[in-house]
């Protein structure tokens, strides 16, 4: 976040910004966390993750996102986030069957606790987060080449 | 009748759809349209009175409302997103092509 690039929107919306951007993600991780306790999980925190690296490519322009989460690490953290899903799921066949809870699910409404479903919650945010984000990347860099014929 | 007001919502959305000639305008009505649908499945579950079908720590479970469909609509608004995000990147797409989004104007498709 360099101070003196032109790109992007006037210095109030960038100092508000950078003010902003790191409690938005913090916030997104806070809801996936508690996703098997309180109303959220894995959807609406991945939702509000990829929403603070679209913030940030909104005020600053788009090289300075790309900077910190760039297209192909997008794409690692989407794949990652499915496999680390079906691992979950696969694992459990070795108690049994599909999607068997093997961990000690400890006692209700604490945060330790559901077993696999907050690592479930975890997968699913890295798939949603990085897959919003990859999707706006995807129509920012849409190429411009043809000129229009008509 | 609450059933009404998403009807009078999906009408807002199709005369969007069938009347209007920029393509981003139809966007719009398109995704007015799949709110009201949504709006509809979550009223068929409500019941007057009822609260959020949340388990909280000391908490019995009684007039909750129905979270079926509010499952049902979560699923529905993800794939609402991805079949908008493929809308706006033709639109794009088109816009490059044509360099307008009136849809009188883009007429190579025609036989």
């Amino acid at each position: 976040m360099s101070k003196n690039n032109n790109k992007g929107m006037t210095l109030i919306v960038k100092t508000i910004t950078r003010l902003t951007v790191g409690l938005i993600l913090l916030y997104g991780i806070y809801i996936v966390l508690h996703g098997h306790l309180t109303p959220g999980g894995g959807f609406a925190g991945g939702v509000i993750i990829a929403l603070s690296f679209i913030h940030l490519m909104l005020a600053f322009g788009k090289d300075v996102a790309l900077k910190k989460v760039s297209e192909p690490i997008a794409d690692l953290f989407e794949s990652i986030g499915a496999v680390l899903f079906l691992s979950i799921a696969l694992i459990g066949f070795v108690g049994g069957y599909f999607f068997l809870n093997f961990i000690d699910k400890g006692t209700a409404f604490k945060l330790f606790s559901a077993g696999t479903i907050p690592l479930c919650n975890i997968a699913i945010s890295f798939k949603v987060g990085a897959g919003l984000f990859a999707i706006f990347v995807a129509l920012v860099l849409l190429k411009t080449d043809s000129k229009g014929e008509e | 009748m609450l059933y009404f007001l998403c009807l009078v919502l999906f009408s807002i959305g199709l005369y969007c759809i069938l009347v209007k000639r920029n393509l981003i305008k139809i966007i719009i009505g398109l995704v007015i349209v799949e709110y009201a649908v949504n709006l509809m499945l979550v009223l068929f579950g409500y019941r007057f009175g009822g609260r959020a079908p949340i388990l909280a720590q000391d908490q019995t479970i009684e007039n909750m409302v129905d979270p079926l469909p509010q499952a049902l609509v979560l699923t529905s608004i993800v794939i609402g997103l991805a079949t908008t995000a493929l809308i706006v990147a033709i639109a794009v797409r088109i816009y490059d092509k044509y360099r307008t989004f009136d849809i009188t104007k883009i007429r190579r498709l025609r036989g």
